[in-house]
C-alpha cells in the first residue's frame, strides 16, 4: 500500500514516497491465522475495521530539509487519490477511480494516464482496503508462517502473505509480502518485498512501521519509513499528521475531464 | 481505550538490568544501525562455479560462486543481486525445480572445483519464493554437492550427487534420493569413503535413466591426488535402484575425474571427458547409444587440462553436435566433438557454460574472473561488471586521506583501491600492482608511493614505486646453490611496525631486509617441522601431474612483530608450529608443545598470529584445521610469551578460522573471521556474537583495523573488501554500559566526536548503470543513542536546534532496540519560496549550517531527551574562517530575500484570489480590474507564471534569479565573488522596487478594494491576510 515515486526533476532527483495506509494488518500466529486474529483484535477489532469505508490521511515527507505535505484518500470501492504540496503548489500525484487512473508528469506538471500494467495491478488491489488481511482467504490470499526472525532488534513472527497475482512485464507473478510482527504486541513493524522492476530489481525493500496511535478506536502507524534492506539506512520517512476515517468523497477528485484534454 | 492500555502495558520495562547489559545483546541489537559497507572491487570479479537457467523464462538466471554465494538475474544476465547472504557462500550447484520454476530453487553448497583454496559447503538449501527465503534441507556433512536432479513430474522426488569431503575420508558421498521433497534423504549409491559423485545427469525424457560419474580424489596441505581404481561412470535405467559401469570403449587402468553431458535434443548422444593414465587416451568420448559404447574423439589441451578444475561439458539445447568444454580458455565444437576452437577472449579458467534456451548463440560463461556474456556463440565476450566476487587472501592499508586498501586476489593479481572516492568507488579507482595470483601487498609504512607485492610461492616479490613507475623484483635468493627455499603459495610477506624500510618474508626461514628488499638475510633456523613426507610436491596431482606450487608445505605462514617491543617476533607455520624470538631473531623458542595436541590437533595450520596491542607477553593465534579435515574454529591466547595457551572460542562460533583483529583502544573488543562470517566479542572472548548487518556469511581471510579511522577492513574470499566503518561508537557504548550501570534510561545518548563538514565537491562518477560502484563512508554528523526497547507506540521525533532554541531541522528518528544512528547532513530547512506556475530548483536548496554546537532533542512519548553535537570546518581546509563567515552571511541574506519574496507573492496572490469573486461583478468590475492588472503585472516580474519544468520553461523572473544565486553561493564553501555580491545587490534592489510597487498598489487599489469589500460584505473582514511570521513558520 505504499506508492513510491521517483522522478527526475531537472538536475535534482527527488525521491519520495507517499505512504498509503497501513491499515495493513498482519497476523501473527502461533499459527498464521492466530497471529492475524490477535493483530486485528489489538488494533481495534476486525468488525470495526470492516466498518471503515474511507480514509483521509494528512502527512508529510521530509526530503533534504524540505517538508512536503501529502494528502491521501482511499476508499473501500478501490478509489484512491494522493496529492502533495511543493513550493506552495498542490499537485495531484496519482488518482485512480477504480477503472482509470492518472499520474503527474513532473516535467510538464500535467496528468498522464497510468500505464496499462500498473493500472491493472491497481485494479487487482481494489479489495485490499482497509486491510488486505480482512477476509483474506475469501480473496484468495494465502498466509504462511516462516521461521521467526529478529528485525529492528525485536523478536518477530515472520509471515509470508501472498495477495494474489500481479503483472510484472507481462508476466503473472505472486504478489508476496513478508510481514514481521512484534511478538510482544502483534503489530507489524516491518514489511519486506522484492523489488520486481527497474535497476533495483531483485533487491529487497523494507517498510518500517512505528509510532502506532489510536484513531477512533483503531490503531494506525503514524510513522512509515521506506528503505532498501542492507542499504545505507537512508530511507524516506512519511509522518502521518492526521488520519480520519469514513470521510465523504469529494467528487471533483475523480473528475478526469480536465486531464483528458491534456 | 482499554486496548490502548493493554498495548502500552507491553512497554513497561521488565526488571532491572545489571551492568554489562550489552553482553546479553545480539549483534543486531549491539550494532543496531551500523551496517557493513561493500566496496568490491568488481572489475576483476571472482570465481563463478555454476550457472543455472530457468526452464521457460530465458531472462532468469542464477549463478553459484566459489566464495560469494548465489546471485540472481532477471534480465538475462545483465544485472545480478545476491540472494544467499545468510548462508555458506561456497556453492556447488543451483537447480530450478522444473515443476514450479518461478518459485522453487535448490542450492547445493560446496564448490566442486577442488583447488587448494576452495572452501567447504554445509548442506543443501531450498527456496520456495525464488530465492527470497531459504531453508536448510539436510546433507550437512556433504561438503560438496555436484548436482541436483528434480523429477519434472514430481517435485517431491529429488536426486543429489554428493562429491563430499576433499581433505579426508567421509561416508557422506555418492547419490542421495528423497521422495518427500527433501525432508529425508537416502543414500542409494555409494562407492567408498574416498570416492564421490562428481557429475550426475538425467535423460530429460526418462527420469529413471541417470548417469553418475564417480571420482576418487584427495587433497592434503602438501599434495593432491586425482584418480584411482574406483573412479568410474555409471548408469541406472531404473531410477537409481541398480547401477552399472558403462566403460565400453573407455581407457584401461585407473581413471580420474569424468565430466558427462547428454544432448537434450537427442539424449542417446552422450559426451564424457575422461581423465586417464595415458595422455593419448585422455579427453573426449562420445556415445551414440546412451552409454553402451564409447568412441574417443579428441585429446586437445582444453579437453584434458586440469580435470579437477575443469571437468564440465555442456551440450547446446538446440544442436546435439555443438558442445562446449570448460578449461583454461574453454573450447567449443560444432562437429560433435571432432574438432574444437577456443572460446572468445576472456579471463582464463572456465568452469561452466550456459546456452540461452531460445537462442543458443546467446551464452554465459563462468570463469575465475567472473561471468561473461556472449551474443555470438562465444566469439566475442563481454564481462558482467556488477559482480563483486573478488577473493582476497590478505589486505593492508596506508594512512593517506582517504586511506587506500592493498591486497591480493585468487588468480587476479594485486590491487590498490581507495576507501572512499568522489561519488562512489568505481572500477577506475583500482590500480593493479601485481600479476599472477595476488597475496600480501603492503605500502611502505612511511611512503605509500612504494608498494610491495608478491605472486604465488613468492616466485616474484615486487617493489613498485608508483610515482616514478619503477618496478623491481626484490625476492630473496638461496644463500647457496644447494639451499632450497620453501615458500607457501601464500607466502608470509610483511612490513615492520618499528623499522620503515624493513621487510620480512617467510620460507622455512625468516628472511629480513632492512633496505626495502635490496638485500636479505636469514635470521632463523628452519622453523617448520621440515617433515620429508610433506615435501614431494613434484609428484603431486595423481593421474594429471599438478605441481603449481599450491601444495608447497612446511613453510612459514605468519610473522607478527609485537607493536610494544621491536624484538618480540612471533612466527606461525602451516605445519603447526608457533615459534617466538624475544631478541629480534637471534634466538628462537618453539612454543608449539604448549598447545599442540591439547587445544587443537597436532600440525594444525597456524593461519594468523596477532601480537597483542596492550600486553607484550600476550598473543593471539588463529589455527585453521580444515586441511586436516577439521572444521572447528580455533583461537588461542597466551599471556606469558607462549608458555601456556587458552582456547578463546565458544560453541557460538561456526566455521574454521583464518583471521583475527583486536580493537586499537578497547582490548576486550575483538573480532574473529571464520569461513562463515564475522564474529565479535566485547569481553575478550568470553562470549561471541555473529555480526550480520549487511555482512554475508563469507570467508574472511584477513582483517585489520585502520589506526586513525577505526574502521574494521575485511579482505573476504568471495565478496571483495567489506568495511565496518568507525567502530568508536561501540567503544563508547561499552563505556556507557559500565558508567550507567547497564543503561537505566530508555534512551541513552552515546557521546560523539566533533564532526567535520566535508568541503569537497564532485561532478559524480563515470560508471554506467551496469557497473558495480562501491559505497562511500558517510561524512554526515551522527546522532547516536541506545534504546533499551524498540519504539513502536506513540510519537517519537528528533529535532536539531541552535543554542538559542531556533529550529534548524527535523530528522526521522531511528527506533530500533539497541544502537541507533541518525545522520544529519548539516543542512537547515530550506527557505519558503514564492509560488509560481512552475517549480523552482532553488526552492529545493537547504543551506548548510555554520560550525558550532547544536542541540539535539528527541521527544519520545511524553519524555524529552537532549544532547549536544558539535560540528566544525575541516582542518587544513583551503577556506579561511573569515571567508566561510562571509559565505554564510551572504547565503542567509539570500535565504531571507527568498522568503521576503515568498511573502510578497503570497500577499499578491491573496488579493488576486479575493478579486476572483468581484471581477465578474459589474458593480465593482471597473474598480477591481485595475488592481488585478497591476498585481498581475507586478507578479509576472516576480515569478514564472507560464511554461513547464522542462524545455517549455519560461523566462526566469526575480524568484528564479534569486535562487540561481542561492545555488551558486550556498553550494560553495568559500566567500562569494564580487560579481555574485553585485548580483545580490541588484536582486535586492529589484525586490525593494517590487515591494514599493506593491505598497503603492496596497495604498491605492487594494485600499479601495478593501473598502468596498467591507462595505459590500461585512463578513469579508474575516478573510485576513496571514502575518509574515505565521506564513514563514516551518
Amino acid at each position: 500500500m505504499l506508492f513510491i515515486f521517483e522522478k527526475k526533476l531537472g538536475k535534482m532527483k527527488i525521491v519520495f514516497m507517499i505512504g498509503g495506509l497501513l491499515w495493513a494488518c498482519l497476523a501473527y500466529n502461533q499459527t498464521a491465522d492466530e497471529i492475524v486474529a490477535t493483530y486485528l483484535e489489538n488494533i481495534g477489532g476486525a468488525e470495526n475495521w470492516a466498518k471503515v469505508k474511507s480514509q483521509k490521511i494528512q502527512a508529510s515527507v521530509s526530503v533534504q530539509g524540505m517538508k512536503i505535505p501529502v494528502l491521501m484518500y482511499s476508499f473501500a470501492d478501490g478509489k484512491s487519490y494522493s496529492s502533495f504540496t511543493m513550493q506552495g503548489k498542490t499537485m495531484v500525484q496519482q488518482v485512480f477511480d477504480g477503472e482509470k487512473g492518472y499520474e503527474m508528469n513532473f516535467m510538464t506538471q500535467k496528468m498522464e494516464e497510468i500505464d496499462a500494467e500498473s493500472l491493472e495491478n491497481l485494479k487487482r488491489n481494489k479489495g485490499d482496503f482497509p486491510s488486505p488481511f480482512l477476509n483474506y482467504k475469501e480473496k484468495g490470499y494465502t498466509l504462511e508462517k516462516l521461521e521467526d526472525e529478529t528485525v529492528e532488534g525485536v523478536d518477530c513472527f515472520k509471515l509470508k502473505f501472498i495477495t494474489g497475482k500481479k503483472l510484472n512485464e507481462g508476466k503473472e507473478v505472486d504478489d508476496v509480502m513478508y510481514y514481521y510482527f512484534d511478538k510482544e504486541n502483534y503489530v507489524p513493524i516491518v514489511i519486506e518485498t522484492t523489488i520486481k522492476m527497474g535497476p533495483m530489481a531483485g533487491k529487497t525493500s523494507q517498510t518500517v512501521f512505528s509510532d502506532y496511535d489510536e484513531v477512533d478506536g483503531l490503531f494506525f502507524p503514524f510513522s512509515i519509513k521506506e528503505q532498501l534492506k542492507d542499504g545505507d539506512g537512508q530511507g524516506q520517512t512519511i509522518t502521518m499528521e492526521k488520519i480520519e476515517i469514513n470521510v465523504e468523497e469529494d467528487k471533483s477528485m475523480f473528475d478526469f475531464s480536465a486531464y483528458e484534454k491534456n | 481505550m482499554k486496548k490502548l492500555l493493554i498495548l502500552l502495558g507491553v512497554f513497561s520495562l521488565s526488571g532491572a538490568f545489571t551492568q554489562n547489559f550489552l553482553k546479553t545483546l545480539s549483534a543486531q541489537e549491539l550494532f543496531g544501525s551500523m551496517e557493513a559497507r561493500h566496496i568490491g572491487p568488481a572489475l576483476m570479479s571472482g570465481r563463478v562455479s555454476d550457472i543455472e537457467g530457468h526452464p521457460s523464462d530465458k531472462l532468469t538466471v542464477y549463478i553459484g560462486t566459489a566464495g560469494g554465494g548465489v546471485w540472481k538475474s532477471t534480465d538475462g544476465g545483465v544485472l545480478f543481486t545476491p540472494i544467499f547472504d545468510k548462508y555458506c557462500q561456497s556453492i556447488g550447484t543451483v537447480k530450478v525445480d522444473p515443476n514450479d520454476p518461478d518459485r522453487v530453487v535448490w542450492v547445493g553448497t560446496g564448490e566442486t572445483w577442488t583447488r587448494n583454496s576452495t572452501s567447504i559447503g554445509d548442506g543443501i538449501y531450498k527456496s520456495e519464493d525464488g530465492g527470497a527465503n531459504w531453508k536448510k534441507m539436510g546433507l550437512e556433512k556433504s561438503e560438496r554437492i555436484s548436482n541436483i536432479l528434480i523429477n519434472p513430474e514430481n517435485s517431491q522426488e529429488i536426486f543429489v550427487g554428493v562429491l563430499g569431503a576433499l581433505w579426508g575420508d567421509s561416508e557422506e558421498r555418492g547419490v542421495y534420493h528423497s521422495s518427500n521433497g527433501g525432508q529425508t534423504w537416502e543414500k542409494i549409491f555409494y562407492i567408498d569413503e574416498k570416492t564421490g559423485c562428481s557429475d550426475l545427469i538425467v535423460d530429460p525424457n526418462d527420469f529413471n535413466t541417470m548417469y553418475a560419474s564417480f571420482w576418487e580424489f584427495r587433497r592434503t596441505a602438501w599434495s593432491f591426488n586425482s584418480g584411482g581404481s574406483n573412479s568410474a561412470l555409471y548408469k541406472t535405467a531404473d531410477g537409481g535402484k541398480t547401477w552399472k559401469k558403462i566403460h565400453n570403449g573407455f581407457p584401461e587402468g585407473k581413471l580420474g575425474r569424468i565430466g558427462v553431458a547428454l544432448a537434450p535434443l537427442d539424449p542417446k548422444v552422450i559426451y564424457a571427458v575422461v581423465e586417464s593414465e595415458k595422455d593419448e587416451d585422455k579427453g573426449l568420448y562420445r556415445s551414440e547409444d546412451a552409454g553402451n559404447s564409447w568412441k574417443h574423439l579428441n585429446n586437445d589441451f582444453d579437453l584434458t587440462v586440469r580435470p579437477f578444475y575443469f571437468s564440465r561439458i555442456v551440450v547446446d539445447p538446440k544442436d546435439a553436435n555443438v558442445i562446449a568444454k570448460a578449461g583454461l580458455s574453454g573450447a567449443i565444437s560444432k562437429d560433435g566433438g571432432k574438432t574444437f576452437v577456443g572460446l572468445g577472449f576472456m579471463h582464463s579458467d572456465i568452469h561452466d557454460i550456459w546456452f540461452d534456451i531460445e537462442d543458443s548463440d546467446k551464452m554465459l560463461v563462468a570463469t575465475d574472473g567472473g561471468l561473461y556474456r556472449s551474443l555470438n556463440k562465444c566469439v566475442t565476450m563481454e564481462r558482467v561488471e556488477n559482480l563483486p566476487l573478488s577473493q582476497y587472501y590478505h589486505i593492508s592499508m596506508d594512512n593517506e586521506e582517504p586511506y587506500n586498501i592493498y591486497g591480493g586476489l585468487q588468480d587476479n593479481g594485486s590491487w590498490i583501491g581507495p576507501s572512499s572516492s568522489p561519488a562512489g568507488i568505481e572500477a577506475r579507482d583500482w590500480l593493479s600492482v601485481g600479476m599472477g595470483d595476488g597475496f600480501r601487498v603492503f605500502p611502505h609504512p612511511t611512503n605509500s608511493n612504494i608498494v610491495y607485492s608478491e605472486m604465488q610461492g613468492a616466485e616474484n616479490v615486487w617493489r613498485f614505486d608508483q610515482k616514478s613507475r619503477q618496478l623491481k623484483i626484490v625476492k630473496p635468493y638461496p644463500e647457496s646453490i644447494d639451499q632450497k627455499l620453501r615458500f607457501n603459495w601464500n607466502a608470509a610477506l610483511s612490513t615492520s611496525i618499528h623499522y620503515p624500510d624493513r621487510l620480512y618474508l617467510g620460507s622455512q626461514f625468516v628472511h629480513v631486509s632492512d633496505d626495502m628488499g635490496e638485500n636479505w638475510r636469514i635470521i632463523s633456523p628452519d622453523l617448520t617441522t621440515n617433515d620429508p613426507n610433506k615435501l614431494n610436491q613434484e609428484n603431486s596431482g595423481g593421474l594429471s601431474k599438478d605441481n603449481s606450487g599450491a601444495e608447497n608445505h612446511c613453510t612459514i605462514f605468519t610473522i607478527a612483530e609485537s607493536p610494544l617491543n621491536k624484538d618480540v617476533i612471533w612466527v606461525g607455520t602451516d605445519d603447526g608450529n608457533i615459534q617466538l624470538s624475544k631478541d629480534g631473531g637471534k634466538n628462537w623458542e618453539n612454543v608449539t608443545a604448549a598447545f599442540s595436541g591439547k587445544l587443537a590437533p597436532k600440525n594444525t595450520w597456524v593461519y594468523h598470529i596477532e601480537a597483542d596491542k596492550f600486553n607484550e607477553g600476550t598473543a593471539w593465534a588463529v589455527l585453521d584445521g580444515h586441511t586436516q579435515n577439521d572444521s572447528h574454529p580455533y583461537l588461542i591466547k597466551t599471556t606469558d610469551f607462549g608458555k601456556s595457551w587458552k582456547l578463546m572460542v565458544d560453541s557460538t562460533v561456526i566455521g574454521f578460522t583464518r583471521s583475527f583483529e583486536q580493537d586499537n583502544v578497547n582490548e576486550k573488543l575483538i573480532f574473529l573471521g571464520t569461513e562463515l562470517g564475522l564474529y565479535v566479542s566485547i569481553n575478550g572472548g568470553e562470549n561471541w556474537i555473529k555480526f550480520e548487518n549487511n555482512m554475508p556469511s563469507v570467508a574472511i581471510h584477513y582483517m585489520e583495523m585502520h589506526p586513525k579511522k577505526h574502521d574494521l577492513v575485511m579482505g573476504t574470499h568471495g565478496r571483495g573488501i567489506i568495511l565496518l566503518d568507525d567502530l568508536s561508537p561501540i567503544r563508547k557504548l561499552l563505556t556507557e554500559d559500565t558508567k550507567t550501570d547497564g543503561f537505566k534510561e530508555e534512551l541513552t545518548f552515546i557521546p560523539t566526536p566533533v564532526y567535520f563538514m566535508s568541503d569537497e565537491s564532485s561532478f559524480g562518477n563515470t560508471s554506467t548503470e551496469t557497473q558495480f560502484v562501491g559505497s562511500n563512508p558517510s561524512d554526515n554528523a551522527k546522532i547516536i543513542y541506545f534504546l533499551k526497547k524498540r519504539h513502536t507506540f506513540g510519537k517519537m521525533n528528533l529535532e536539531i536546534r541552535d543554542l538559542n532554541d531556533k529550529l534548524i531541522t527535523t530528522i526521522g528518528a531511528e527506533k530500533k532496540k539497541g544502537l541507533n544512528i541518525v545522520e544529519w547532513n548539516y543542512s537547515m530547512i530550506s527557505p519558503k519560496i514564492a509560488q509560481g506556475k512552475t517549480l523552482d530548483f532553488g526552492g529545493f536548496i537547504s543551506p548548510r549550517v555554520e560550525a558550532g554546537k547544536y542541540k539535539v532533542i528527541i521527544t519520545k512519548g511524553k519524555k524529552e531527551y537532549t544532547t549536544e553535537i558539535e560540528i566544525a570546518y575541516p582542518e587544513n581546509s583551503v577556506f579561511s574562517l573569515e571567508d566561510r563567515k562571509i559565505q554564510y552571511a551572504t547565503t542567509m541574506e539570500i535565504y531571507n530575500l527568498t522568503e521576503d519574496l515568498a511573502y510578497l507573492v503570497h500577499q499578491i496572490d491573496f488579493y488576486l484570489k479575493l478579486a476572483e469573486n468581484y471581477k465578474e461583478n459589474n458593480k465593482y468590475k471597473k474598480e477591481v480590474l485595475p488592481m488585478v492588472e497591476r498585481l498581475n503585472g507586478l507578479k509576472k516580474t516576480l515569478v514564472i507564471t507560464s511554461g513547464d519544468n522542462y524545455v517549455g520553461a519560461a523566462e526566469p523572473q526575480l524568484r528564479e534569479k534569486i535562487s540561481d544565486l542561492m545555488s551558486s553561493v550556498s553550494g560553495y564553501f568559500g566567500k562569494p565573488g564580487k560579481n555574485q555580491l553585485e548580483n545580490l545587490k541588484g536582486l535586492k534592489k529589484a525586490y525593494e522596487e517590487a515591494e514599493s510597487t506593491y505598497k503603492s498598489i496596497l495604498n491605492k487599489e487594494i485600499a479601495k478594494f478593501t473598502g468596498f469589500r467591507l462595505k459590500d460584505n461585512p463578513e469579508a473582514k474575516l478573510e485576513q491576510l496571514q502575518s509574515k511570521t505565521d506564513f514563514l513558520k516551518k
